[in-house]
């Protein structure tokens, strides 16, 4: 691993190492093990005779499993090992350890083995915010382990840490005292399990039938997780493995709340976001659509079922909204966060309806989509009710939550992502243009879903009639004449905050943009102010607040990306749109399929490779999810009535594209293609010939 | 006497479930206090409505805990999630209509009073 701590996880519960398999926390330490937003283990040492043991090698044989290679002592330079010890480490409802030591001499060995364990039950937000606890500890024996206990009032949290073998169990730690035959071997299996307790009580998993140990809940599944999606063939191999890299990755990210029975959604990021949210979860989902489409459906029904319901400024609730992140840790349980959940972003509740028809189209799962109509309503409710904070027809967004609200409500949620060209920042509320795109496009799904699906047309009409309206006062009020794009945001003053920024993008997505002034648009998205030669920058190369590694300043997000390009495809922009998949998928290359959150934003010719941003979670969902939706824009997909149409516009790089057995209404299909569009001499070249065909196979 | 838990679940019976989609349906048992002195309320949701009892019989769903508490989950003074989380609410079966039972509490007060919303409701 790239960051030297090794990362194995099952939903929300992960253990992250150093490489040799050792957790020694501090209270900013993000080392650990973790479930529920909270760590269950903050110390845990190995040591053989007294001593530190060294890294030799980590397989991470799978997300869920990790097999650490170690010898005794800590030099760097040449070890002669007489004995090597094995850590093989998978993750459940805590964490299951198999211990291995050989000895390689030709006399027997006696060794005191020993680990240290305990733990500071910090909450995630602990960890980020470097926090002290307000409970109390106790560590304590009995015939079942070492119990490692945490209790704030009726907040109770447990780890309980077992042993196959006879062990000296004190308070701090387990100590074996082995003597291994000539080259012989000694095992042991460590078991550290999680409890959640509260009035007295204390609930350890249930385990299956028949299995009395911790086992990864999802990692049976990955075999078929794999053969159920689409397969890919092509010429170039470094994009065979990023496809498979993101599937993979998208399997280790899925979460399963309490509500989806089982089944599971997109979290966010590993290890730090592996929670439900609004904006990750959805456009993930949306991403994933052609690949997995049971990820959008559990995504619906989550967040549905959390759909706000009354007005609380605590967790900037409102009637209608959907939650911008949930978590389960003590801070929450206290209310010392507003996670319960929190509502506070702009853009998941429009989000929200633009996925149930994004879904539809796909999967002709009209009855999600019925049994889905009350919150779909209440969503497009919000956005003229409660997320018009002027009254003049715009989503706006300001915090209530003053002192733990998000300030920007928007995907570029750091503190000066919205900023005027010169740099200033525009005070609250404020309408930035891609909620004014999104808010459009669910007004449009939402009708089409009224009139195909709701039996309602009197809503269609009457929704269609407010896109129409709000898409002639968009084009007016935030197009910046001058320079032929649309302003970032506008101020409460319903000035232009003008600056030059990715969002224009968005807008192509939304399809809230007039054609008349498309071509501007693109013009600006892959000049050379915007576009890096791996992608498109947040914010544009002159403006005051621009930064090559600002975080949404300057970077590139192939996220963000993914949809632009989805964007330009849907205004017939095929080369450009070709371009920017390139780029992205060059760049995904140099991260071995795995892109990161962000890259600089510095010049493509200058720097030869993407410069990565340093981050704390890797997989990022969204990062994982670009390069499927980018897939689906070279290839042109596109759901029409029950068929699949396919409309391939390839970089001449990428060769031969067969993506085999994609999921639909349709049942399964293949699309192929042939690269065509010679990105190098863009904008010169425009036509190219893309040879298409694509076939229904019975499913 | 009515008290704040009476009246809530006198809303709910009238228009209070209007926040709940005609999907919810099932039972839900809300056990208030412990031993003999336990205060029962038996909730049956359908067709987008509510109707309540104090029927003691097995639930789809229960949500135990103290009557004060449950007083502050009706006037909107404790988060029912939160309560879950820090072990004073304890909420048992499924999960689903647990989750569209709390979409029917209200907020906190002091923001209805304050009217704090910035912007409203446009006419």
């Amino acid at each position: 691993m790239s960051d030297g701590v090794v990362k194995i996880l099952d939903g929300n519960t992960f253990v992250v190492s150093d490489p040799r398999g050792d957790i020694e926390a501090s209270l900013t330490d993000p080392t650990g093990l973790f479930s529920f937003d909270t760590r269950f283990l903050s110390t845990w040492v190995l040591t053989v005779n007294g001593e530190r043991l060294n890294a030799l090698s980590v397989d991470d044989l799978q997300y869920f499993e990790a097999r650490f290679f170690l010898v005794p002592g800590t030099g760097t330079v040449y070890v002669d090992a007489k004995l090597s010890v094995i850590r093989q480490r998978a993750v459940g409802d805590g964490f299951h350890e198999e211990l291995t030591i050989l000895n390689h001499a030709d006399e027997p060995i006696e060794l005191a083995v020993r680990v240290d364990a305990d733990s500071d039950f910090a909450d995630l937000f602990e960890v980020k915010d470097a926090l002290k606890k307000k409970g109390t500890y106790t560590n304590r024996i009995d015939e079942d382990g070492l119990h490692l206990v945490y209790e704030r009032e009726t907040f109770a949290r447990m780890t309980t840490i077992s042993a196959s073998g006879p062990a000296a169990i004190d308070e701090k730690g387990l100590t074996f005292v082995v003597t291994i035959e000539p080259h012989g071997s000694w095992t042991t299996d460590l078991d550290v399990v999680t409890a959640v307790g509260a009035g007295g009580r204390m609930v350890r998993p249930k385990y299956r039938r028949g299995e009395r140990r911790a086992q990864p809940n999802m990692g049976r599944s990955l075999e078929n997780w794999l053969e159920e999606a689409p397969r890919l063939e092509c010429d170039d191999d470094r994009l065979r493995a990023t496809y498979r890299r993101s599937l993979v990755d998208l399997a280790a990210l899925r979460f399963s709340p309490l509500v989806a029975g089982g089944r599971s959604l997109p979290a966010a990021g590993l290890p730090w976001f592996m929670t439900m949210f609004g904006r990750d979860s959805i456009l993930t989902s949306l991403q994933a659509l052609p690949f997995t489409p049971e990820l959008a459906a559990t995504t619906l029904q989550a967040l549905g079922d959390w759909q706000g319901s009354r007005i609380d400024d605590f967790r900037d609730e409102d009637p209608g909204r959907i939650l911008h992140e949930m978590r389960y840790g003590e801070m929450t349980a206290f209310e010392e966060r507003p996670h319960s959940p929190y509502y506070g972003c702009a853009d998941a509740t429009p989000l929200y309806v633009i996925l149930l028809d994004e879904y539809e189209r796909w999967t002709g799962d009209r009855s999600l989509v019925r049994q889905r109509e009350h919150e779909a309503r209440a969503a497009l409710a919000w956005i003229d009710d409660y997320a018009d904070l002027l009254g003049n027809g715009y989503v706006w967004y300001q915090r209530r939550n003053e002192q733990t609200g998000l300030e920007n409500q928007c995907w570029k949620d750091s503190w000066d992502s919205i900023s005027y060209r010169d740099g200033q920042l525009p005070g609250f509320p404020r309408a930035t243009c891609e909620l004014q795109g999104y808010a459009y496009d669910a007004k449009i799904r939402g009708a089409r879903l009224s009139r195909s699906v709701w039996n309602d047309p009197a809503f269609a009409d009457r929704l269609e009639k407010e896109a129409s309206d709000l898409k002639r006062r968009f084009n007016r009020d935030f197009w910046v004449a001058d320079e032929g794009y649309f302003a970032l945001a506008l101020d409460t003053e319903g000035h232009q905050v003008d600056s030059l920024a990715s969002n224009n993008g968005h807008l192509l997505w939304s399809g809230i943009v007039d054609k008349s002034k498309a071509k501007s648009v693109v013009d600006n998205l892959l000049g050379p102010k915007l576009f890096s030669g791996w992608g498109v920058r947040t914010l544009a190369e002159g403006e005051g607040r621009y930064n090559p590694i600002g975080y949404h300043v300057g970077t590139v997000w192939p996220f963000d990306n993914s949809f632009i390009a989805w964007g330009l495809r849907r205004y017939g922009f095929k080369d450009e749109a070709a371009t920017i998949a390139e780029g992205i998928l060059d760049a995904a290359g140099f991260f071995g399929g795995r892109l990161p959150e962000a890259f600089g934003g510095y010049e493509r010719s200058i720097t030869k490779y993407p410069v990565q941003y340093p981050t704390a979670c890797s997989p990022q969902a969204w990062s994982t999810g670009a390069p499927l939706l980018l897939l689906r824009t070279m290839l042109g997909l596109e759901p029409i009535g029950e068929h699949l149409v396919v409309d391939p516009a390839l970089p001449t790089s990428i060769g031969r594209l067969e993506l085999l057995d994609i999921p639909g209404r349709w049942g399964r299909m293949d699309a192929f293609g042939r690269g065509r569009v010679d990105v190098g001499s863009r904008p010169s070249r425009r036509r190219r010939n893309t040879r298409s065909r694509s076939r229904t196979r019975s499913s | 006497m009515s008290g704040p838990i009476e009246a809530f679940f006198e809303r709910l019976t009238g228009d209070g479930a209007g926040a709940l989609p005609r999907r919810a349906s099932g039972s839900l048992r809300i056990d208030l206090g412990s031993g003999a002195t336990t205060e029962r309320w038996f909730l049956t949701f359908g067709e987008g409505g509510v109707s309540v009892s104090h029927r003691n019989a097995k639930a789809d769903a229960v949500i135990r805990t103290s009557k004060d508490l449950f007083e502050g989950m009706v006037t909107g003074r404790v988060n029912a999630m939160a309560g879950a989380l820090r072990g004073v609410v304890w909420l048992e079966g499924d999960p689903t209509l647990l989750v569209l039972f709390q979409r029917l509490l209200p907020g906190p007060p002091s923001t209805a009073e304050q009217g704090t919303v910035v912007g409203g409701r446009r006419s």
